[in-house]
């Protein structure tokens, strides 16, 4: 949103240079602005000013406010005069430092922090070099924070920071600030890992070694990293990351300041997601029908494999975790030789709800995570945000701190970080509830008539849920800026366009000043080229290839094996290909079944661009080479002494360039593969034509949806429940499900015991408790998990996570209903995981 | 014609002692000026070849020979390889006129000791000096390289300009002697040397001797600082020995021609005379070490200033001087 | 006198000067012939160089007899010509320490700024020049080659002593530290 005009600004000298900014501007912000970095501990533009640190301290020569202040706690006035070389100034800034550096240790050998720490800048900035103190120092004893943090309390210098993030941004509720005065701790009330999905962030915000990273513990000084700007893959919403790199191995990932998108702040899945690059099971080397060979030799057998085939037998498989230069690769390859266009969802339905949100969204509508903080109204429809776009969840704590309601649609017990209204309803009903919500929030809009009449019937609801709904339209329709979230995971087809086109007239409602946003979540972090890139769905290509109508098939970077709730059916069908290509850079039974393996980079060796469920391309760079890591080459404890050109292991090449180079052998006449073609590729993205992404994304939607207006909603075919039965849901969860991060080493070691999910009215008919252990019997065999009950859930259904860990692919189909007296708990003597059990061992 | 078959081994015989004594005195001269440069540098010198370094002259000139002989590409392939002999042939022609001492009977024969007492061997000895011009010229141009051509123009003008107060130094001497053969010029010593009647005349011979022999502090054709080593700069193996030796035995020349100008040649009571000779030859190439030790290297300018303005026209005062005394004296 | 005198015999000063300028150098290059040589016969007798003298790089031992250096990567990021790399890695008892610490000597500059970096004193240069090799690999000393059983110059420093961390020794066990913070006692 651009600044209101009438914003009252004003203008101040800082060190004898002017400046302009808007009345009550921080001065240290000000400052900033004009290049001039005042030092602060507390300060940080997300978390606001406290004046805890005293570090901040200039002299106001002229003005309203006179004499020695904190900067962080003084908003800019006309006229004010500042001095921050002032040498009252300099000499109140050296003694902070210093009395904060009385009880500091004398650690920073073995301070991860040193090379990065601000204390150490500010320490020698400020002109403290030599300790005066000599007395004894103030100790503390630490706490285990878990697998992700390391405590180091000694190091504090209280300037409340991480108590400020954990309890105020994200709503964490176990660690804060203990005792007073001189005790002053910052922790939990008793050691243990912390809850909040965000606590990574605390390490960032730290200014000292009190709170860093566990994982990267004693490995490598930020000034040996190689860093480099990129994109979290995690989820839709493209995150920026900066990735820290050494010995051909990622160190740790960092949050990248992104204004429009995560702000200063990432979520743990996006901070622990990485690993999977360096796994020991990852494919390096290209192979052939087994054998290891080179790169050359293996993309001429696949060229020379595909020649008898007619075009339309040759099927291509693509993922949404893919950059854009593969997916462009990859439709171009399809096009040029007339095969099957390329298939990117895991079933209708999904792929379906993908297309008709990407229809739906349009630049005038999309809304950024940074709008999501300014809207005063929120109604998320089917999603859960925790799970499928953490950051989301953030956003709508930022909204909800201050003043906007965040009304949530779903069937899943969604748990959030901050105060929301909730209604629960299966998902089958959702599109009809939120039908009658917009029925309540547009009625007597004539512009709305066609929306309205498309829309399905809503069901037979409650009185007081129909009033509940009745009110959130009308609280929808008064809303200075209202803002429509809707998952695709769960969702039906049309419920994207239902939300959408409903997000579209509130725009349009009132004068022209007002608006709406609507944020998808989309599959993916390319979901939404692959979206507008269309094709069909694995469940329909898996018909084709037993019916024979596909017989070979290329997968770049899907893993559908591990995806897929049939995977003996699949099995079975890769059985029949006569060539089976596949391109990845993680492990998977695929790869065994493959003729032809070609192995790709990861996004930290090859970089690409994303387009985030906003339309925003945003650039990854490539931060190092692929190779072994260093550690996985050592002889006789050190690094071998042989100098070579290439890295070993270094085989592993960007997709694209795969692609690219096979259509070259298939005499596609030598595609240059450059940024016209890429933007060719995606007609639905018509900002790609300006060139690649600059710094912070750029918006890449066409301004307006062409007939976005009146969505073409078909009745949707929902599966009948008989009573007494359960409906099967596979759902995602913040950690463990997703499909780069539950190959993480680290979240796989640390992320909590997989647990199903059952509605309280159905855990009580069935006389199940929760916290017991539950044998689920599902058609492929019986499936052990804990069981949680929830009372805000839609009842008849049982939540059941996509995590590796779970059996959860004795699914074995989709649809599938489970009689809710047949589900049983097992007793404790049962209960230690066995070989048959369902708890499989993380390879 | 068995006398002249006896004239022809006794000339061989005569050649064949000089080339080794001067060939075997300029290599020990080498070993001599690094341990006398050491020890004036407060170092021990060559000390690892044989006791003292004895043997150190044998392994250079072993290894000399045994290194690559390389030509660079664009050289004046002939003249390259001509005109390290050319320096090195120059030098020890000079020892063809240099009395060793007084004429020795044998078998009822006079044999005088000198290879040939050429009636004009001062003019001879003079020639032989402007000739080795060519080998430091044609050297440094046949090489093809910046560094040597530089070299070779400084060689020239240098040894060119200081020819001339070299030559009109000794026309004092002729004068006295009456002749210009070597042996009548060391005749003319009997009484009294040259350096008594002639101070002026040695001090510029001694310095202009000093130039031609391109050392220190006239060594500005090699110049190691600023061209790397002068018109021998592309030179290696045994061609760059050539120079070397060429140098060193051109120092024991100037000292024999030194001794023979000024000092009275072989003259001497006690000893004989060849030891005599070698005793006042070797005078010179000490004095010229200990010069190399103390002074540092001439600007180019004061080179010429000290050859035009200053030594030339001493040198013809000079000439002036002693013609009107001996007119005056009769 | 005359000022015509007073310049000639000025004139003749500086001449006489000019002449002794060029001869004295002749007496002072005499003089050094007949002075003793500075020179030492290398092989045969060895100088003994001061302690603090540049040469072969060590990594040190704390009094308790563990290794000092935490891989904290000072040393390589103060070496001018990037001869140390090393790992750093976390020992089951929960120290820092570098899994493998490598100085190739071939490069090294004996410039001694790793040894001013280190702050815990564990890497040190000894007088030790005499480790010519014959392949420029034998150069690359690995830390088994490296780690030496003393202290070297500084014996009794212990790094762990100061340090304040857990890895040797409880919270305020170090030198000069108070009792831990009892954060749940109630007393202001």
């Amino acid at each position: 949103m651009s600044r209101k005009p009438e914003e009252a600004s004003c203008r101040l000298t800082i060190d004898g240079r002017e400046i302009v900014v808007a009345a009550d501007t921080p001065v240290i912000d000000a400052a900033e602005r004009l290049g001039i970095m005042i030092p602060r501990f507390c300060y940080h533009p997300a978390l606001g000013a406290v004046g805890a640190c005293r570090m901040c301290a200039v002299k106001f020569l002229d003005g309203p406010v006179k004499g020695l202040q904190m900067s962080c706690m003084v908003g800019a006035r006309d006229g004010m005069v500042v001095s921050t070389t002032n040498p009252e100034a300099v000499d109140f800034r050296r003694q902070v430092v210093e009395w904060l550096m009385a009880n500091h240790p004398h650690d920073c050998p073995v301070c991860d922090e040193g090379g990065h720490c601000l204390l150490q800048d500010e320490t020698i900035s400020g002109g403290h070099a030599l300790r005066r103190y000599r007395g004894p120092k103030r100790t503390y004893r630490d706490q285990d924070l878990g697998p992700f943090v390391a405590h180091e309390m000694n190091r504090c210098i209280h300037c409340y920071r991480c108590a400020r993030f954990y309890q105020e941004v994200a709503g964490g509720r176990d660690y804060g600030v203990l005792s007073i005065a001189r005790r002053t701790y910052f922790g939990r009330y008793e050691g243990g890992r912390l809850e909040s999905p965000f606590a990574g962030n605390i390490i960032d915000l730290c200014p000292t070694g009190t709170l860093t990273d566990k994982p990267s513990r004693y490995r490598a000084r930020r000034w040996d990293l190689e860093r480099g700007p990129s994109v979290c893959l995690h989820c839709s919403l493209g995150c920026g990351l900066t990735v820290g790199a050494r010995y051909r191995e990622v160190m740790k990932l960092e949050a990248r300041l992104n204004p429009e998108v995560n702000g200063h702040f990432i979520c743990d899945r996006g901070r622990y997601g990485f690993g999977y690059e360096s796994r020991p099971d990852r494919p390096r080397q290209p192979r052939v029908d087994g054998r290891e060979t080179i790169a050359g030799a293996a993309l001429a057998a696949l060229a020379e494999g595909l020649k008898p085939f007619e075009a339309g037998k040759v099927a291509m498989v693509g993922g949404t975790r893919s950059n854009l230069e593969t997916l462009a690769a990859l439709l171009g390859l399809c096009r040029d030789q007339g095969w099957r266009p390329p298939v990117f969802f895991r079933d209708a339905r999904l792929a379906g709800a993908a297309e008709s949100a990407a229809a739906a969204l349009s630049g005038d509508l999309v809304a950024s995570l940074a709008d999501v903080g300014r809207a005063d109204v929120i109604l998320v429809v089917c999603a859960d945000p925790l799970a499928e776009a953490p950051m989301l969840a953030l956003s709508l704590r930022r909204a909800a701190r201050r003043g906007a309601a965040v009304l949530v649609l779903d069937h899943r017990p969604c748990d959030l970080p901050c105060e929301a209204e909730r209604l629960t309803f299966a998902p089958q009903e959702l599109a009809g509830c939120l039908s009658r919500l917009a029925h309540a929030a547009l009625r007597g809009r004539k512009e709305a008539a066609a929306y309205l009449s498309s829309l399905p019937l809503p069901p037979d609801l409650l009185p007081e849920t129909a009033l509940a709904l009745d009110t959130w339209g009308k609280r929808l329709a008064e809303a200075r800026f209202p803002l429509v979230v809707c998952g695709t995971d769960q969702a039906e087809p049309t419920l994207p366009a239902l939300a959408g086109g409903l997000a579209r007239l509130l725009a349009g409602s009132h004068d022209q000043d007002r608006r709406a946003g609507f944020l998808p979540l989309l599959p993916g972090p390319n979901g939404l080229a692959a979206a507008l890139a269309g094709g069909g769905d694995l469940e329909a290509l898996l018909a084709d290839i037993e019916d024979g109508r596909a017989t070979a098939l290329l997968v770049v970077e899907s893993d559908l094996l591990s995806r897929t709730p049939e995977p003996e059916r699949w099995l079975a069908a890769l059985r029949k290909l006569k060539l089976l290509a596949v391109c990845d850079h993680l492990p998977s039974p695929l790869l065994e079944a493959a003729h032809v393996v070609l192995p790709s980079r990861t996004v930290f060796e090859a970089g690409g661009h994303f387009v985030n469920q906003e339309g925003r391309l945003q650039r990854a760079m490539p931060v190092f080479s692929p190779g072994l890591p260093m550690g996985r080459t050592l002889r006789e404890g050190h690094p071998p002494r042989l100098f070579m050109s290439c890295a070993p292991g270094s085989e592993p090449r960007p997709a694209a360039d795969w692609l690219k180079d096979l259509a070259g052998l298939l005499g596609a006449g030598g595609r240059a593969g450059d940024w016209a073609d890429l933007a060719a590729a995606f007609p639905g993205l018509p900002g790609l034509a300006a060139g690649p992404a600059p710094e912070n994304g750029r918006r890449c939607l066409p301004e307006t949806a062409p007939g976005a207006d009146a969505p073409s909603v078909a009745k949707t075919g929902s599966p009948d429940v008989p009573p007494d039965h359960l409906q099967v849901l596979l759902v995602e969860r913040t950690f463990g499900t997703e499909e780069l991060s539950c190959r993480a080493p680290l979240l796989a070691a640390s992320a909590p015991e997989p647990w199903v999910d059952l509605a309280a009215a159905d855990a009580g008919k069935a006389g199940l408790a929760h916290g017991a252990w539950l044998l689920v019997p599902l058609p492929g065999g019986p499936l052990r998990a804990r069981l949680r009950v929830h009372q805000d859930m839609a009842p008849g259904l049982l939540l059941l996570p996509r995590d590796p860990r779970l059996l959860w692919q004795r699914l074995a189909g989709t649809g599938v209903l489970v009689e809710l007296l047949r589900l049983h708990a097992i007793t404790a003597e049962e209960e230690p995981a066995g070989e048959d059990t369902t708890l499989e061992a993380e390879p | 014609m068995s006398l002249w078959l006896a004239g022809l081994a006794l000339l061989l015989v005569k050649i064949g002692l000089v080339l080794f004594v001067v060939l075997t005195g300029a290599a020990y001269l080498v070993l001599a000026e690094r341990k006398l440069l050491a020890r004036f540098q407060l170092r021990l010198g060559p000390n690892r070849a044989g006791p003292l370094g004895i043997w150190q002259p044998l392994a250079d000139a072993l290894k000399l020979l045994m290194k690559e002989d390389t030509v660079p590409a664009g050289a004046d392939r002939p003249l390259f390889l001509a005109a390290p002999a050319m320096s090195a042939a120059t030098a020890m022609l000079i020892f063809a006129v240099v009395p060793f001492g007084d004429s020795l009977t044998i078998a009822g024969r006079p044999v005088p000791l000198v290879v040939a007492d050429v009636s004009v061997g001062l003019l001879f000895v003079l020639a032989l000096s402007s000739i080795g011009v060519y080998g430091v010229v044609l050297g440094g141009w046949a090489s093809n390289s910046s560094f040597s051509l530089l070299g070779a123009i400084r060689g020239g003008a240098q040894m060119i300009s200081y020819e001339l107060p070299l030559a009109l130094s000794l026309a004092p001497v002729v004068m006295l002697a009456g002749s210009f053969s070597l042996v009548d010029i060391v005749s003319a010593q009997a009484g009294c040397p040259f350096i008594v009647k002639q101070p002026a005349a040695f001090l510029i011979f001694c310095v202009s001797a000093l130039a031609e022999s391109k050392r220190l502090p006239f060594d500005l054709p090699e110049a190691e600082n600023e061209l790397m080593a002068g018109y021998h700069t592309e030179y290696s193996g045994m061609r760059f020995g050539l120079y070397f030796v060429g140098e060193y035995v051109n120092m024991i020349a100037l000292g024999c021609l030194v001794a023979v100008f000024f000092l009275g040649g072989w003259r001497g009571p006690l000893l004989p005379p060849f030891v005599w000779l070698m005793l006042k030859a070797a005078l010179v190439p000490l004095v010229l070490i200990w010069v190399r030790a103390t002074l540092p290297r001439l600007r180019f300018d004061q080179l010429m200033h000290s050859s035009w303005k200053v030594l030339t026209p001493l040198a013809l005062a000079n000439i002036l001087v002693t013609g009107g005394l001996m007119a005056a004296l009769g | 006198m005359l000022p015509e005198m007073v310049k000639l015999r000025r004139k003749g000063e500086e001449l006489l000067e000019d002449g002794l300028g060029l001869l004295r150098p002749f007496a002072t290059t005499l003089g050094m012939l007949f002075t003793r040589p500075i020179t030492v016969q290398y092989p045969e007798e060895k100088r003994v160089l001061p302690a603090r003298s540049r040469g072969r790089i060590i990594l040190t031992r704390s009094p308790d007899g563990d290794e000092r250096c935490v891989a904290c990567f000072l040393c390589s990021a103060a070496c001018p010509v990037s001869c140390i790399s090393m790992e750093a890695a976390t020992r089951e008892d929960g120290r820092r320490y570098a899994s493998w610490f490598r100085i190739n000597f071939g490069r090294c500059i004996f410039c001694g700024l790793c040894e001013e970096a280190c702050p815990t004193l564990a890497i040190q240069l000894t007088p030790d020049y005499e480790f010519s090799k014959a392949t420029i690999m034998e150069l690359v000393y690995e830390k088994p080659a490296l780690l030496v059983d003393h202290g070297g110059k500084d014996p009794d420093y212990d790094f762990y002593r100061h340090a304040g961390v857990t890895e040797k020794g409880e919270k305020g066990s170090h030198v000069n530290e108070q009792e831990p913070v009892d954060v749940k006692r109630l007393l202001p």
